[in-house]
């Protein structure tokens, strides 16, 4: 009897693999909850649509933290799945480890690449190739609490007047919050003085002037009109909005999850800088693109899914049921998703926001410009600190090049 | 006799393991200089190819005629295409396949893909290294193929970017070299082995004398090898210099000829086309089919080197064997391995467990501590990216921990010596406070009729038993400068909050006072485990005597309590010498690295820098250093314990 058992479990088994591998694509992705359930609706969809043709999908939800790890490890050594879903961040350092993505520029043609929003196709470009079509994108706004905040500041004067009115720091109340001491945050003022911390030619420019002045309208904001908190930590900030403490936030899509439900918020575009030259802050946007492994043996079919889960219908879905923005451009011109305040305020926010860049080198940008922000937040001369931040990148980027 | 015959086996052993490992990379070598010749002869006809193409226009039909002319007039050329990265065009090519309708120009179709993103990886490979002013990607990609023929990608380039690239097949011909026979390690060993013999009657049975003349024999036949390897491989090396000249000569006869007519034949300067995988010219073959005879020369010593380089090596291997038959260690490894024969049978299988698991990991890693492996050279393989020492040197060497400036003294906080000097500190400072209060409290605990010391013993346990991930953020967030519970408790005495984590000393004493908490319930266990162990009686005996309750203390129960605390305190140095967690959740490393310990360095080094070689460095370091002082530990403790 057992040995029946074994038998029919192998023969399976056996059925599976095969089953998988014959038109059968995997799909990874890091999504929970309500996200997760919207992405299978997609994939079910598509699994209808492709039917006659014999394409199956599959997803396997892979938990965020070891998400990216996992497809270092496995995609180089022909593992892993067909196609993964994460940010542009890590598009650099793993076209560089090889063997991981797959080129794309020989599948688009013009109806697929001008259905998106050209900021969000330009994250998925690496040294002038291109590596996965734009599934989402995701980037900070101003958040406030309606019952303080009647009408939200357009420009930073207003803003300055209207947190300097909301701020009482004796009883930890205060007009704006956000974790400033993040360059990712920080890198929304940083970009209105045109500033930047890659020129095109991948060399660090992080002590520029534009920088500097940025930081010194931050430094101004913090110790001479004191509406900041001190030592802002993303807990911090959770805890003073929820607690009515802090008027308004700059915080990204992620943060809404996390408001309690006795505060009412709404979402309004980040305000433009009187300090340099009227200019709207443009956040950093992290764009979560669709790719295809190098190692998966059906290309094609992976392909025809990037298409359809980019077209309208799919990121109809993935709006109005996974409450994600997605990169699709036409899908904000539907009826209800142009009526979800959420939805449209993010588009108004991307329609200024600067894909953040997807060097290998990014990586080695953070610490350094972190520890800079802690000093410079401390005291510390930003000219000096970002001049230090500016050394240690460019010598940790000369060790990591000069490999044998 | 069983002295000298076991110190002649060792030596032939030793011998034969050296000079055949030496014998087959001298082998290799050949087949290796065989194999860079046929792709240095593929890499000028392509290079010459793509430079006919960029001169005849870069498209159109007098490209087309020229690289028909041109692989027709090259026997080893099999097919040669053109593509153009613009509108994915086969521009060219004389592939058998590509007739009729599939004739060039036409677009590339699904299956020629990959050699469409070749020729994107190729523009890559040529911007990345103009603009990096470094030889990192290949602009030349050369792949051998199963029949022995070569595939090569040589970028096509106008106005100084690439706008395509020839792709050129040879034809398949079998590479082989010439292999040294057996005759001279044979010859080696026989001379050798006489000569020890020999001298073995004038010594006698000294076998420390013995073994030492083996070693010299060793040494010196390695000597005489690698003489006779340099010579044949110079041999190889002009023979080859001369072919590749003469082809150089040929292709730059064909590319004049095939453009003659148009002014684009004028000024070719062929010796640009011999050049390596980032198209750096070689500087060894003349356009006229002359070499150039110093180039050459340092090209044989290099190979020479590269193929000695191993020597070292070798020559360990077989000094070992030699020592270990010759100092008779064989044979008593032999005698104990029959005479346990079920023992080792038993503790095999964990033995292989333990082989694949633990010491296999432990090797790899130190074996990459001497490459220079970075995330962009993960798929090369461990000897392509040797540094040897280099590592250790840069990490140890770097003496520049303060530099006196205008306003004083700054730290260098990443130095080395620096980040141990705190991690001292660190383990020092943390095990005496945990031992201390540890045992303060186990003391408390012990005493007799103690009301509720269960739930006691339950409260002090707690720190230890919740994950001290999520004890570590609170107390960070405890330590927050305005909303921490510190600062609040400090304020209510009357005092200023303190900015814990501005300065180095407070956010050291921040993630002390957190790994403190964390280190004294282990402690208190160990204590109180030793404290109940001691007889009560001694006790007793000791107040009949006449002794107080210190004297009672330092003579009874510090020496009992000895035994359980030696082990636990070298168990906590090395987890404290090692206490990630704490470091990189509490503090950061803030302020500016200058609380950072080895271990979170070597981590950021890893997966923040991505310098993979250079961290396997830097934890073969601390090994080395908990390793000594593990070592010494048990030493000083054994010395002691019989007092």
């Amino acid at each position: 009897m057992s040995k029946r058992v074994l038998v029919l479990a192998m023969a399976a088994t056996v059925l599976t693999a095969a089953g998988a591998s014959a038109g059968g694509i995997v799909i990874w992705h890091g999504y929970r909850g309500e996200e997760k359930t919207a992405f299978e609706k997609v994939v079910a969809l598509f699994n209808e649509a492709m039917a006659s043709r014999g394409i199956r999908a599959t997803t396997l939800a892979v938990p965020y933290d070891a998400f990216a790890d996992k497809i270092t490890a496995s995609v180089p050594r022909g593992k892993g799945p067909d196609i993964f879903i994460f940010a542009q961040d890590r598009l650099g350092g793993w076209v560089e480890a090889g063997n991981t993505i797959e080129q794309i520029d020989f599948f688009l043609d013009k109806a697929v690449t001008s259905r998106f929003i050209p900021t969000t196709m330009e994250a998925m470009v690496y040294k002038g190739t291109t590596y996965g079509l734009p599934f989402n994108y995701k980037c900070i706004s101003m958040i406030y609490n309606t019952k303080l905040v009647e009408k939200p500041p357009a420009t930073s004067g207003e803003l300055v007047a209207l947190a300097r009115k909301l701020t009482d720091a004796s009883s930890g109340r205060f007009g704006l919050a956000y974790t400033y001491s993040d360059f990712y945050f920080h890198a929304s003022l940083m970009n209105a003085f045109g500033g930047g911390v890659f020129d095109k030619a991948r060399k660090p420019t992080v002590n520029a002037p534009a920088n500097i002045k940025s930081i010194e309208l931050l430094m101004k904001w913090y110790q001479q009109d004191k509406f900041l908190p001190a030592e802002p930590s993303a807990a911090l900030i959770t805890q003073l909005f929820n607690s009515g403490k802090a008027a308004i936030v700059f915080n990204g899509p992620w943060f809404l999850g996390e408001i309690s439900k006795d505060i009412s918020f709404a979402i309004a575009p980040l305000p433009t800088i009187d300090e340099a030259g009227g200019q709207p802050m443009r956040p950093w946007m992290t764009v979560e693109g669709m790719y295809i492994a190098a190692a998966s043996k059906n290309k094609d079919d992976a392909y025809e899914f990037l298409k359809f889960a980019t077209d309208l219908q799919a990121a109809r879905v993935m709006a109005l049921e996974g409450r994600q923005t997605p990169a699709n451009a036409a899908v904000y011109a539907d009826p209800k998703v142009a009526a979800d305040p959420i939805l449209a305020a993010f588009k108004r926010q991307v329609d200024v926001a600067i894909p953040m860049p997807n060097f290998a080198e990014m990586a080695m940008f953070w610490s350094p410009v972190t520890t800079a922000m802690n000093a410079i937040t401390k005291g510390g001369a930003p000219k000096a600190e970002l001049d230090r931040a500016q050394r240690e990148v460019e010598q940790r980027i000369s060790s990591l090049r000069k490999s044998p | 006799m069983k002295t000298r015959r076991q110190v002649l086996v060792g030596l032939l052993l030793g011998l034969a393991v050296a000079l055949g490992g030496a014998r087959w990379l001298l082998d290799e070598a050949r087949l290796a200089a065989a194999q860079a010749q046929q792709r240095r002869q593929a890499v000028i006809t392509a290079q010459a190819l793509a430079e006919a193409v960029q001169r005849a226009g870069g498209e159109g039909d007098a490209v087309r005629q020229v690289v028909v002319r041109l692989a027709q007039a090259e026997p080893s050329v099999r097919a040669a295409r053109v593509v153009l990265l613009d509108g994915l065009r086969l521009e060219a090519s004389t592939a058998a396949a590509d007739a009729g309708e599939q004739a060039a120009p036409r677009r590339l179709t699904r299956d020629e893909k990959p050699l469409f993103d070749q020729v994107q990886r190729l523009r890559a490979a040529v911007d990345t290294n103009r603009e990096d002013n470094a030889a990192r990607k290949e602009e030349v990609e050369v792949a051998r193929r199963p029949d022995g023929g070569l595939d090569l990608a040589a970028p096509v380039l106008a106005d100084g970017s690439v706008v395509g690239a020839v792709l050129l097949e040879t034809a398949a011909v079998p590479v082989q070299a010439p292999r040294v026979g057996w005759l001279p390690v044979l010859g080696l060993l026989a001379v050798a082995g006489g000569v020890l013999w020999g001298l073995s009657l004038l010594i006698g049975e000294r076998r420390l004398a013995l073994v030492l003349v083996g070693a010299v024999l060793v040494a010196g036949a390695l000597v005489a090898f690698r003489g006779f390897g340099a010579g044949v491989l110079g041999a190889d090396r002009e023979r080859v210099e001369q072919v590749v000249a003469t082809h150089l000569q040929q292709q730059a006869a064909s590319v004049f000829s095939a453009l003659e007519p148009s002014a684009a034949a004028a000024e070719l300067d062929a010796a640009a086309w011999d050049v390596d995988a980032f198209r750096r010219p070689l500087g060894l073959a003349k356009a006229d089919g002359t070499i150039e005879p110093h180039a050459v020369e340092a090209a044989v010593a290099a190979m020479v080197q590269r193929w000695s380089s191993f020597f070292w090596l070798l020559g360990s291997v077989g000094l070992l064997l030699l020592a270990y038959f010759g100092l008779g260690w064989a044979e008593k490894t032999w005698r104990t391995l029959v005479k346990h024969r079920e023992g080792y049978l038993y503790v095999a299988p964990a033995m292989i467990a333990m082989l694949v698991l633990v010491f296999f990991p432990f090797f790899y890693g130190i074996a990459l501590s001497f490459t220079g492996q970075t995330i962009y050279t993960t798929d090369k393989s461990i000897p392509e990216i040797w540094v040897g020492l280099s590592n250790f040197v840069e990490i140890l060497g770097d003496f520049n921990v303060a530099t006196r400036g205008p306003d004083g003294w700054t730290i260098n906080y990443q130095n080395f010596y620096w980040t141990l000097g705190f991690t001292i500190v660190w383990t020092v400072s943390n095990v005496s406070f945990g031992v201390t209060v540890g045992l303060i409290l186990a003391l408390i605990l012990n005493t007799q009729g103690l009301a509720l010391r269960a739930i006691y013993r339950v409260i002090f346990i707690l720190p230890w038993a919740i994950p001290n991930y999520i004890t570590a953020l609170i107390w960070k967030g405890m330590f927050h400068q305005q909303f921490g519970v510190v600062n609040q408790v400090i304020q209510m005495f009357g005092g200023e909050p303190v900015s814990w984590f501005e300065k180095p000393f407070t956010s050291f004493l921040a993630v002390l006072a957190t790994n403190g908490w964390l280190s004294v319930p282990f402690m208190m266990v160990i204590s109180l485990g030793a404290l109940q162990s001691i007889p009560a009686d001694l006790y007793e005996a000791a107040r009949v005597d006449g002794a107080g309750r210190w004297k009672q203390f330092t003579s009874i129960t510090l020496p009992s309590l000895k035994p359980a605390l030696v082990p636990a305190v070298i168990l906590s140095v090395v987890w404290t010498f090692n206490q990630f967690n704490i470091i990189y959740l509490v503090s950061g490393g803030e302020p500016a690295h200058s609380t950072e310990i080895l271990i979170t360095q070597a981590f950021k080094l890893a997966f923040e820098q991505y310098r993979y070689g250079y961290a396997a460095a830097y934890s073969v370091v601390i090994f080395l250093i908990l390793f000594l002082y593990g070592t010494w530990q048990n030493r000083v403790t054994r010395a002691t314990e019989g007092i």
